[in-house]
This record gives structure tokens, sequence and C-alpha cells, in this order.
């Protein structure tokens, strides 16, 4: 691994501090965020906030299972974000597919399509696995070790490939069918 | 030379007390919630980190209306006077039409940048801040046309030299300074009327497509905004005082509209309007009414 | 002086046929007698006077005075522009020719009523402008055609009562010469002739600028009048009722006529009544323009508006105010000739004027959007331009008279003027870019040139205004409104008001400083990656790169927020009463009592004419004439 600047270290350390979070809640799991961020565990003293939009946002928390169509979406809005980006994969579903792994719609395992920092196993996380997830991360960026975005950049080919794979083309173009 | 040295103090005091104050904000809410909230240097860290990312930009003109807010905003800052008049960084230009409508300039700047990001998030977010700001506008500039009126001058070091001798406007017209107060947490933007910004309706209204180092100098911006609002506030309606004063006072305003902005909920935009239109906007030309008939303190 | 005049007036008849034979080498005359106007107003001496001939055995004179120059000045940099703007902007239309002649007359029609001595020649040249200006507005269009009655028939109600207010003063003083009127009532006993005939003269001013009760011919009239013209419409011949207001209260010095009826704060009755006109229009221009979907109605109504504020600026007879609403002719004179101007341009290239049709012109169009932008910080009256300065001056006037009400109506139009001139701005040039005008190109410079001259002109007045301060102190000066300080003090570099000062370089230097700041901060951090907000345009099937919540789109129009911008504010107003529907029941009233009588008289029967010709002779035998 290269060895960071001065400068570097000192922004990973700045972004260990500050996640702001968009939660693409896909499935069941964005039930644990609301505890996750309110009076009983409160993350924001972590410094980990709700954003709205993909551009201001620095992690993405996917929260379920996904299928083709989702996926989509999801790669589109983790493009949007700004470098340097985090994904945390959340809940069994986006590591083998879970209780859904043998359907017929849905990806079973997130880290072909889009990197993924860390992944919190559980169906479904308590919001103390969350929060040790979200220490696992800050501790990662601050050594330099969250590199999904970099691995994302490198690979280009590899994860477009495995897009393309599951994706399949698209046909219609058009805002109200697909 | 001094009134440049004293321009700069201002956007240093500027950027790190309203910067520190806003975290401070987060850490009451939080404490109101129940919660632990983030450390007081919090807002720092967002910003620097903000600025640290590799943004996106959306033309020329997204680029030039951050500037033009941000720019806006320094200057302002840098005419507010902090509490007296040696603290004054330029005697003749600080007059309040002036710092309005300069102020004006950034937000005009945050507008047209925002929406030229191609946004329509960022078009209505941007028309509902120009609806809020027709409505609390109005009962702030009677009230302060009353204040002007009052005492023949709308130089705000002057008023402050006045209220020196005179007493706080806060006793001597108490009903403007608690309009002034109502639309001034509507100017901050803070809960009842955070209709501009609101995260879950309109994914957060202007600043939907802001990445990395434009979030970072709008939050500058906002802090300097923040500045120049209650820095007023102060001025005209608590005395100003020695530059130590001026900064509690500055606190206790802040304090004060963050406690109540943090247990109330949204309005909607025509709510928020015919709320300012209805009782702050009557009891500001009752003021008014007041300051021509002689009936101050 | 009066040769000029009619040497420019005949010479519109030849530009005629000059342009029937190459319209373009008219209007390139067209441009270079206007240039040569404005060097010409420069030189004719202060207190020139010409004789020009008799009417009722009263000498007609002109006469060059610092007010004539002052909105002389001014007219003719908006008309010079637009004709420069013509230049190229007249291939789009049918009737060039006419144009080039008609233009010609209203810029000689203008002239004349700047330096008119008297009422009468003012009267008539008032006709010239507000008569060609008739005809320019139809040019071409069917529909538009209502428009140029609507607008004769308005202008007609305010001369005519203006003109009876000059008899009503010609048989009390057997004068028409204005002086001679102000020194005449300023010693009259009689307090209602004075109030009537002071307003029966404001009644042409306020018809001509658009004021409350006969504001309604502006929306229809710069709405359909031909894109260009409407620059002069709304830059230049509603300063003639600005004008006109100013000569009814100011020339007439109403503090004098009006001594023993000082309502509140030193200001006389009539001019409060019409302050409160102004504030009216105020209300009515900024909430109606706050709703419009046409661009152009949406500034014609912001004209209502700012012709508002120039009648509370000047009927307060205030020192400042009076400033504040002479320079603010200036400032709205620029602004909005450049905004129409600009949405002129908008129309020649994609051909509508509809908010909700257009976007995103600024990727195709950016010269043209950087003169609408600083054209409408300058309406809106945000430093550094300088329509703060006016506006400034007027709030220091309204201030200092205590006149709250009319304060808080100016702040609400003030800040309503930032809600109706973002509207263009966001719907128009800023957003997403409508697939079908993905080929529009900019203006050729000869149509954005004068534009951003005039934007230049606006922009050093706001940081320097000076020059454009002194004809105005002049002015006043003239009219004997002497402030107890000195507003303009230039040594210093100061504009005072009442209550306290402030240096507009200072002001400026700020913002420099300010922005030069932002981006030394804005270079020091990471590069931005470009986001091509046209990329949908270029390649097909690529949806745009901006927040959509995750979802593909494809096509941009969709996703662009310009069809009732301000809903939640104008859901507030919508069933308000309308004026003009009002004046429209009252149309359709006589029109239809002119139906009646003419279906009694003018029945296509020949016994019914045989009926009303025996009945006629009848009587005639009956009465024994």
């Amino acid at each position: 691994m290269k060895e960071r600047t001065m400068w570097e270290q000192i922004a990973d350390s700045l972004r260990s501090r500050s996640l702001w979070m968009l939660h693409y809640c896909t499935g069941c799991g964005a039930m644990e965020l609301p505890p996750t961020m309110t009076a009983r565990f409160d993350m924001e003293r972590f410094g980990v906030a709700p954003m709205a939009t993909p551009r201001q946002a620095d992690i993405m928390l996917i929260t379920g299972y996904l299928n083709t169509k989702t996926l989509r979406r999801v790669i589109y809005t983790y493009e949007q974000m700004a470098d340097p980006k985090y994904v945390i994969g959340f809940g069994s579903c986006t590591i083998n597919g879970g209780i859904y792994f043998d359907s017929y719609s849905t990806i079973n395992r997130l880290d072909y399509y889009i990197p993924v920092d860390v992944y919190i196993a559980g169906c479904m996380p308590r919001p103390e696995a969350i929060l040790e997830a979200f220490n696992y991360l800050m501790e990662k960026i601050r050594k330099g070790e969250a590199d999904g975005w970099k691995r994302y950049k490198e690979n280009y080919e590899w994860y477009k490939q495995n897009q393309i794979r599951s994706l399949g083309e698209v046909y219609v173009h058009d805002e109200f069918h697909e | 030379m001094t009134a440049v040295y004293k321009a700069i103090l201002n956007l240093v005091i500027a950027f790190f007390f309203v910067i520190s104050l806003e975290g401070i904000a987060r850490k009451i809410t939080a404490r109101i919630q129940r919660r632990i909230g983030p450390p007081w240097y919090q807002n720092f860290i967002d910003i620097f980190k903000a600025l640290s990312k590799h943004p996106f930009s959306n033309g020329w003109i997204f680029d030039f209306g951050v500037l033009m807010a941000l720019g806006g905003a320094i200057a302002t800052a840098a005419i507010i006077p902090m509490g007296s008049t040696f603290w004054t960084p330029f005697p003749n230009t600080d007059n309040f039409f002036v710092i309005m409508y300069l102020f004006a300039v950034g937000s005009l700047g945050m507008a047209m940048g925002m929406v030229g990001s191609g946004s329509p998030w960022s078009a209505i977010g941007v028309s509902r801040a120009l609806t809020q700001m027709l409505g609390y506008e109005l009962p702030y500039l009677v009230v302060m046309s009353s204040v002007m009126y009052m005492y023949k001058t709308s130089s705000i070091h002057l008023l402050i030299e006045k209220q020196a001798t005179n007493g706080w406007n806060l006793y001597v017209m108490p009903i403007g300074a608690i309009v002034a107060f109502i639309s001034l947490i509507g100017m901050l933007g803070k809960k009842p009327f955070d209709i501009a910004v609101a995260p879950a309706e309109i994914a957060s209204g202007p600043m939907a497509e802001l990445s990395g180092k434009y979030m970072g100098l709008l939050q500058i911006m906002h802090a300097f905004s923040i500045f120049v609002e209650v820095g007023l506030f102060v001025d005209l309606f608590l005395g100003g005082g020695s530059l130590g004063w001026f900064l509690v006072k500055f606190i206790v305003v802040w304090v004060l509209a963050t406690l109540i902005s943090s247990v109330l909920p949204r309005f909607r935009i025509e709510q928020m309007l015919k709320f300012y239109w209805g009782v702050p906007l009557g009891l500001a030309f009752l003021n008014a009414l007041f300051v021509l008939l002689g009936w101050t303190f | 002086m009066f040769t000029l005049l009619v040497a420019l007036l005949i010479f519109s008849v030849v530009n005629y046929f000059i342009s029937k034979a190459s319209w373009r080498v008219g209007s390139i005359i067209n441009a270079l007698i206007g240039s040569y106007l404005i060097f010409q107003v420069f030189t004719i001496p202060k207190g020139t006077e010409v004789t020009i001939g008799k009417f009722l055995g009263e000498t007609l004179a002109l006469q060059w005075t610092n007010a004539g120059f002052y909105f002389s000045f001014v007219s003719l940099l908006v008309i010079v522009a637009v004709m420069f703007f013509a230049i190229k902007w007249l291939d789009s239309q049918k009737h060039p020719a006419a144009f080039n002649m008609f233009i010609l007359m209203v810029t000689a029609g203008s002239l004349g009523v700047f330096m008119a001595k008297d009422l009468i020649t003012l009267y008539i040249f008032w006709e010239i402008a507000v008569l060609s200006s008739m005809l320019i507005i139809p040019m071409g269009k069917k529909e538009s055609r209502k428009a140029a009655v609507v607008y004769a028939v308005m202008s007609a109600v305010g001369t005519y009562m203006f003109l009876y207010g000059a008899f009503m003063i010609y048989s009390r003083y057997g004068t028409f010469s204005m002086p001679e009127i102000a020194k005449n009532l300023a010693n009259d006993p009689s307090t209602s002739f004075k109030v009537a005939v002071v307003l029966l003269i404001a009644a042409a001013g306020i018809a001509k600028s658009g004021i409350f009760p006969l504001h309604t011919w502006l929306r229809i009239a710069h709405g359909n009048a031909p894109d260009a013209f409407s620059a002069v419409l709304s830059g230049q011949l509603v300063k003639l009722g600005s004008y006109v207001l100013m000569i009814s209260v100011a020339v007439f010095p109403s503090l004098k006529i009006f001594a023993n009826l000082k309502l509140y704060s030193g200001v006389p009755a009539p001019n409060y009544f019409l302050i409160a006109l102004g504030a009216a229009s105020i209300i009515i221009g900024t909430l109606m323009a706050i709703k419009q979907d046409d661009m152009k109605m949406l500034i014609a109504y912001s004209s209502v508006a700012n012709g508002g504020y120039i009648l509370v600026g000047i009927g307060t007879m205030d020192p400042l105010g009076f400033e504040g609403g002479v320079l603010h002719v200036f400032n709205h004179a620029l602004a909005a000739a450049v905004i129409f101007m600009a949405f002129a341009s908008v129309v020649y290239r994609t051909h509508t004027k509809k908010i909700s049709e257009l976007g995103g012109l600024i990727h195709k169009m950016p010269i043209t959007y950087i003169a609408y932008l600083f054209a409408i910080i300058s309406l809106a009256g945000i430093p550094p331009m300088s329509g703060f300065i006016s506006k400034w001056m007027i709030y220091q006037a309204l201030v200092r008279k205590g006149m709250f009400i009319t304060a808080a109506i100016a702040f609400f139009g003030s800040i309503g003027s930032f809600l109706y001139v973002f509207r263009p701005l966001a719907g128009v040039f800023l957003g997403q870019l409508p697939r079908k005008y993905k080929d529009v190109k900019e203006v050729p410079p000869i149509m954005w040139i004068p534009m951003l001259v005039l934007v230049a002109i606006s922009f050093v007045m706001g940081v320097w205004p000076f020059p454009i301060l002194q004809p105005i102190e002049n002015m006043r000066a003239d009219f004997g409104i002497a402030p107890s300080f000195k507003i303009a003090d230039a040594q210093n570099w100061l504009v005072r008001g009442f209550s306290g000062s402030w240096n507009p370089v200072i002001v400026f230097n700020l913002f420099i400083t300010g922005f030069i700041v932002a981006y030394i901060l804005y270079t020091l951090f990471p590069k931005p990656k470009k986001v091509d907000l046209l990329k949908p345009h270029k390649e097909e099937g690529a949806p745009i790169n901006i927040y959509t919540s995750g979802e593909f789109i494809y096509t941009p129009e969709l996703y662009h927020y310009n069809t009732k911008f301000y809903a939640g504010f104008e859901r507030m107003y919508e069933k308000h009463p309308s004026w003009e529907k009002l004046l429209y029941m009252l149309a359709k009233f006589f029109h239809d009592v002119g139906e009646w009588i003419h279906g009694w008289f003018f029945r296509p029967s020949p016994s019914a004419y045989t009926f009303w010709l025996a009945m006629t002779i009848l009587i005639i035998f009956w009465v024994r004439w």
C-alpha cells in the first residue's frame, strides 16, 4: 500500500470523525436506523449524521437485499458520491443474499458490484452492531485501509463487467418504464 | 489601516466563534433530546472534512455562485460593528440598509449557484427560501425603521452609542425586540422556519447538489451569515458593549434561539407567511405607533 | 432645439423610405442618429429657450432645463441601446421599416416632452410619442392590436384629464407656461382648485407610468409589444409618466402650494394621495409579477411596482426621497431595458416567452445571462449595482418621515422583487435545457453589446454614483428642495442620508475582497470533477448526472422546476379581486350600450330607417326649428 502524505493522514483522521451517511433503505434493515439515530444509541456523538443526497454523503449504508432493479440505482447513486466514499453492507442480505438467496431477482453478494468496506452480519443486526461497524470503519479510515473507492477506480472494468452480467442490457430508456 | 485589521478580526471571530457555537447548538439540541451529542468542535471537523473531499462541479455558474455567496457573506461580516464604536471597522459605511442589502448579495449568489446546479430540488428550496424572506423581513424592517426613526440614525455604531445613554432597546421597545427576535429565528433558518432546507421533503433544498468543498465553503458562509444576523440583533437591541460583553450577549441570543428551535416542528410555507404577517407584523406596527407617540420606556 | 426635433420628425419619414429599400441601412442610420443625440444633449447650454408658435394667444416654447437634460439623457441611453440592438433583431420582424420610422418619432416626441416649457407643447409632443409607440405595439401580430387599443385608451384617459387641467389653469391664470403656473399656484387662495389641477395634471403621469388605477395597460402592452420595443416602453416611455408626475409635485412646488394641507410629517394631502397610489401599485405590481408565467408580463408588472417606487420617492418631496425617486428613474430604465433586451434575445432564438417552456439557456446564451443577472441585481436593489442607491435613498426618506406603512410596502416591494426577478433566472436561464433548444446559439455581438454597455453603466454608477447624482442635485436645487446636508459628498466618497452615510467604494471593495478571499479558499482545496449537464443532449441514452433519488432521467426538461415557481405563496392570493376585470366589465358595459343604440338606429331593414326618418322629420316640425 502506498504511504500517505501528512495531509492525507490529517484528512483521513478528519474524515473518520465526520461520517455523513446516506442510507439506501432497500429492505427491512431501515427499521434499525431510527433507534441508532435517536436517544437510545445516539450515533451523532460519533459525528455520524444522516444526509439527504449522495453528493453530500461519505458513507452509503445499504440496508438489506438488493434486487437487480435496485442495484442499478445503487450503483448510480454510488457513482454520484464524492471521493473518498465508503460503503457499509448491512445485514446478511448484502453478504450472501440472506433469506432471499435463491430468489431469481436478487443479487447475492454486493461486493461483486461495488466495493464494500465493512459488512455487518446478522438478520437483523442490532443498533449496537451498527455502532460497532461505524467504529470499525472509523478505525479503518484512520489507518488508511478503507480504500474501497480506490479499488473501485482501479478495478473499474471488473466491476463494470460484473454489473453488466447481472443487470444485462437495458433496452427501454424512459422515465416511466424500464 | 486599522479598519482592515478590525475587519479581519471580525472575520476571524465570525469563523471560530460562530462555528464553535454551531457545535454547541448541536450539543444543546442533543441534550434536550436526551442524547449525548457530538463534541462542540464537531462543525470544524465537518467543514474541514468537506473541504478535503474531491467534489463535483455542475458548471461555471455553480462555482461562481458559491464564490459570490461566500464573498458577499465575508463583505457583510466585515462591516458589522462588534458592540462598540471602537470595534467598528468602517464607521462611515455601517448603515443598516447597506448591511441588509449587502447581505442579500450572498443569498443571491447562493440561490443562483444552487439553481445553476440544475437540480429542481435546489430551485424548490430557493423558492421557499425567498418566500420565507418575504415573511420575516417585513416585520423586521418595520421594527428597524421605528428604531431608526426614534434615534434619527441608521448607522449601527451610533445606535449602540445612543443605547448606552438611553438604555437597551430591549427595554426601550420590548415589543419591537420580541418581533425582531422572532424574525431572527426565521432569518437563521432555525427549526420552525427551516422550510428552505427541509431534508426529509426536498433533499435539503438548495444544498442538494453540494459536494466536498462547495459544502464546506457554504458552511463557512453560513457561519458568517449567523454572525451578521445575531450580531445585528445584539448591536441593535442589547446595546452592544465591550467586545467580551458583545460575545456573551451573542451566546445568550444564540442559545435562546437554539432552545426555542429545538422543541418546535416545521411550518409549511403559507403557515409561515400567515404567522409572520399576522401577529409579528401587527406588533411591529404597534411598536412603530408607540415610537411615533413617544410611548417608549 | 426645435429644429432638432422637427428634423428628427421629418427624417423619421425619410428613414421609412430608406428602410423600405434596405431596413438594415435605416436601422444603422437610426443608431448613429441616436448616438449623435446623446452627444447633443450634453452640448445644449442649460436655460436655452426657443419659441415655437402661438396657441390661444400664448407663446409655446421649449426650454432646456436640468430636469430635461437628465430625463433626455436617460431616455436616449435606453433608446440608443435598443436601436443598436434592433440592427440585428429586426430581421425577426415583419415591418422593420415602420419600426425604424416610429422609433425615431418616439425619440423626437419624448425629447420634446422633456424640453417643453408649457403644458400645450408638452401635450403635443406627448401625443406624438404615445401615438407612434401605439403604432409599434401591434406590429405584425394580430393579437397585439387589442393591446394597442387598450394602451391608447388608457393613455387617452390620462392625457384628456391632463388637457382638462391645462385648460382649467388657462381659464384662471391665462397662461400655459409652467414656471408662470408654478408662481400663480403658489399664491392661489382656492385649495380645491389647486388640488384638482395638480391631480388632473398628475393623471397623465399616472396613466403613463402605470400607477394603480390605470396600470392595466402595462401588462397587455408590454407583454404584446415587439420584444425589443418593450425595452423602450418600460425603460423609457413609462418614464414620461414619471416626468409628468415630477412636474405635478415638484415643478409646481407642492410643499408651497399645499402649505395649509400638510397631512402627516410635512407631506401635503395630495402628495399623500399620490404616494398611496404609488404604494398600491407597488403591492399590485409585486404580487402580480410573482405569479406571471409570461416573462415579459412579469417584468411589465415589475414596471408597475417600480413606477410606484418612483412616485413614492418623488411624492415625499423630501430631498432624499426626491433624489431617490429621480435616481430610480435612471436605475429602472437601464435595468428594465436590459432585462427586456435579454428576453428579446431569448425570444429571438427560442420563439417563446413562456417561462414554463424554457430552461437551462445559460449553457447556450451565457452573455445574455450575464447581462440579465446584473440587470436583476440592479432591479432588486442589491449593491454594488446602482439600483441600491435609489432604494436606499427612498428608504431613508420614508424612515425619516416616519411613514411606516408606506415604508413597509416599499420593503415588501423590494423583497418581492427578489422573488419575481429570480423566477425567470431560475426558469429560463438556469436548470435543465429542454431537448428542443439544444442547438440554440448565443445572439450576435450587435445584440449583446448594447446590453452589456447599459449594465456596465449601471455598475459603474453603483460604485461611483456621483456623476449621475450631480444632475439630480442640480434638479433638486432648481425645484428648491434643499437638504440640511450634502447628499452626494464626492470629496469623502460618501452618499449621505439623514441618518448616517455609506461609502459605495468601500462596499464594492469589500465585496471584491470577499470574492478574492473566497476564490483563494476555493483554489486551495481539491479540484472538482466536472459534471456535464448537457450530456443527455449530446449522447443518446445518457441519464442526467445530478441527484435524482436514484431514478434514471433521460429527458432533462422533466427534471426542471419552472412552473408555478412560488406555488406556496401564489396559492395564498389565488382568488384576489381583479381591477383589470372591473375595467373590462366597464368596457363591456359601454360596448353593450353602444351595441344597443347601434341596434336601435342602424337596423339593417329599410322600414326601421324609414321609421327613424319619419320620427326625425316629425320632431323637427313639432319643435318648429
